[in-house]
């Protein structure tokens, strides 16, 4: 493993670190100074200078202009430059991922999937590049055809979270940018320092094929600063934004108050369900990787568990009993033995204990850890013991997203209707699962009176999503789809067109007008 | 400085990391998903039908608690 130095200087991170590029050139900005600890043990790892709103206005304005250029480019030709990214980022997978673990705080091999991940889309985007086509359709008209195209959008606004620093931004960028976009990014104030070695790494890339200065751009701002002016933007042709349901709702007025385009990824309540044909030995490993996996921060960790009265002792037994081999491997998530590292900060900590709390004395039982850990390199507090326990799906706690790792445990009768009826009793409706080897009990719960969620999955976890399909959700979690399948399509403007190609003017509908 | 109505949920956080505790009492959460919220301090409690005066009082104890902090 690379020392904090080595990483660092990789990377290009310095002490004190610009935090405004447009691509390849870098501002020295007049804002706060934001300075980045990192979770493992409480340590400033570098500053970072904020962007003020004059900066912003000269970041908008030179994304517009450049936006004429970058539009006129052929999709296949923006998307190599895309490839091109794809490569750089392979070169730096060891080093950014393990910024990633160091300002983030998720286990290491969990640094590297984030890289991975950018580096998947980017080659999804590639091909998608070639295949972001429109139909021919049938005209009623004689000698006339009916088309549709798909045409670059323009700005495209990216707000990202913490939980997945860099990886989300790549996800929108990559097909952003293949689609003929220019972004503008406004990282998490947490992890800007990943954000920066990101466009560090891909600078070079935009130098060698003369992209213009404006088509990626990256700003660290406060929300005072990139905030609902960021969101009322008209310049901005879309908002894509990862976060609580709290600041999507908000989004979703100032940018529809525009009537302007949002793409919303908020939040979710996982659920996994256990009916008495699920194979356990799948069920236990898949959901302790969804409970307790990037430390319950990820937007798809399993936050309750709907388990069938016939396998509910079986299968606790079996759940506390994993908890107690996860118990040992919380620590250090530089450390290859790591499978829990810390929370991102005192306040997710302090939400943590309050949902263990809450949960009690809502009358549920708690079976499992809710603690601080102890141990040596765990003393700043940001260590906690994963949480299980036994509540009712109303419970106030319940219903809410605490971005921790406590999972609750709901015992449910009778046929898969009822469990799935509890699955989808929440306000959220992002990820959901169900283990069984029964196809009736499957299909069920993939069918139109099934899951309500954006995701749902058979013998596989929550979280853990392949680029390949559209990730997102329903409900409260915004109905936003980006990364693989069709997303692409958010980052285009939809146009028809009908071509008349006979010397007469025959109007739709067979209406006559004759002058 | 004082602490106005006005500051931004994110600066509050930021040079008064004292307040997330305060506003959770009186129904604030002013983390969600690890981050902070957007908007003012006045909007945040608004949201929570808060009245002007309880707006008031909030500014009153947070400045007070500021004081003690110090």
């Amino acid at each position: 493993m690379m020392t904090k130095q080595e990483i660092l200087d990789k990377l290009g991170i310095s002490d004190v670190n610009m935090g405004l590029t447009t691509g390849t050139e870098w501002f020295d900005t007049e804002g706060k100074t934001t300075t980045s600890y990192s979770p493992i043990d409480g340590k400033e790892i570098a500053s970072v200078k904020n962007g003020t709103l004059d900066d912003y206005e000269m970041v908008i304005t030179k994304a517009r202009e450049a936006f004429k250029t970058w539009r006129m480019v052929p999709a296949p030709v923006r998307a190599e430059v895309v490839r091109q990214i794809g490569l750089a980022l392979r070169e730096y997978k060891e080093p950014l991922g393990a910024l990633v673990t160091l300002e983030m705080g998720k286990i290491y091999q969990e640094g590297l999937g984030e890289v991975q991940e950018m580096i998947d889309i980017c080659d999804f985007a590639v091909g998608q590049a070639r295949l972001m086509n429109g139909f021919n359709l049938q005209s009623e008209r004689p000698m006339h055809r009916l088309t549709e195209q798909y045409q670059p959008l323009g700005v495209v606004g990216i707000v990202t979270s913490y939980n997945f620093p860099v990886a989300v931004w790549a996800w929108n960028s990559a097909l952003a940018i293949a689609a003929g976009d220019v972004v503008v990014w406004k990282p998490s104030s947490k992890t800007p320092l990943t954000a920066i070695a990101t466009m560090n790494i891909i600078q070079n890339v935009l130098k060698e094929n003369n992209v213009p200065e404006g088509v990626f751009n990256m700003m660290v701002a406060k929300s005072s600063v990139m905030g609902d002016n960021f969101l009322g933007d008209k310049r901005v042709d879309l908002l894509s934004l990862t976060g609580s349901t709290a600041v999507g709702k908000r989004a979703a007025q100032i940018v529809g108050k525009r009537l302007g385009k949002t793409l919303l990824e908020l939040g979710g309540n996982n659920a996994v369900i256990v009916t008495p044909n699920a194979d356990l030995k799948l069920a236990i490993p898949s959901t302790v990787f969804g409970t307790v996996g990037t430390a319950g921060q990820r937007c798809t960790t399993t936050r309750r568990i709907i388990i069938h009265e016939d396998v509910y002792d079986t299968f606790v037994e079996k759940f506390v009993n994993a908890y107690k081999s996860v118990e040992k491997k919380i620590g250090n998530p530089l450390d290859s033995n790591t499978l829990v590292g810390p929370l991102i900060d005192k306040y997710s900590v302090q939400l943590f204990q309050e949902a263990v709390t809450k949960v009690q004395e809502e009358g549920g039982k708690l079976l499992f850890g809710g603690e601080i850990a102890k141990g040596q390199g765990l003393e700043n507090g940001l260590y906690v013991v994963p949480a299980i326990a036994e509540a009712q799906n109303h419970f106030k706690i319940v219903q809410e997203e605490t971005f921790a790792p406590i999972v609750y445990l709901i015992k449910y009768s009778g046929g898969v209707e009822n469990a799935i009826a509890i699955n989808n009793d929440v306000p959220q409706g992002l990820s959901s699962a169900i283990f069984t080897k029964d196809l009736l009990e499957a299909e069920t719960f993939l069918s139109g009176m099934g899951s309500d969620c954006g995701i749902a999955n058979v013998n596989a976890g929550t979280s853990g999503a392949e680029i390949g399909g559209a990730f997102g959700g329903e409900k409260e979690t915004g109905g936003g789809r980006e990364s693989g399948s069709d997303a692409w399509k958010v980052y285009m403007r939809r146009q028809t067109s009908t071509i008349n190609y006979s010397t007469d003017l025959p109007l739709a509908q067979g209406i006559e007008f004759n002058l | 400085m004082e602490i106005t109505k006005d500051i931004t949920i994110e600066d509050l956080i930021e040079d008064y990391p004292f307040s997330v505790k305060y506003l959770s009492t009186k129904g604030i959460r002013c983390i969600v998903c690890g981050e902070p919220i957007w908007g003012t301090l006045e909007e945040a409690c608004l949201e929570k039908n808060f009245t002007e005066e309880e707006i008031e009082q909030a500014v009153k104890d947070l400045n007070e608690l500021n004081k003690q902090n110090k």
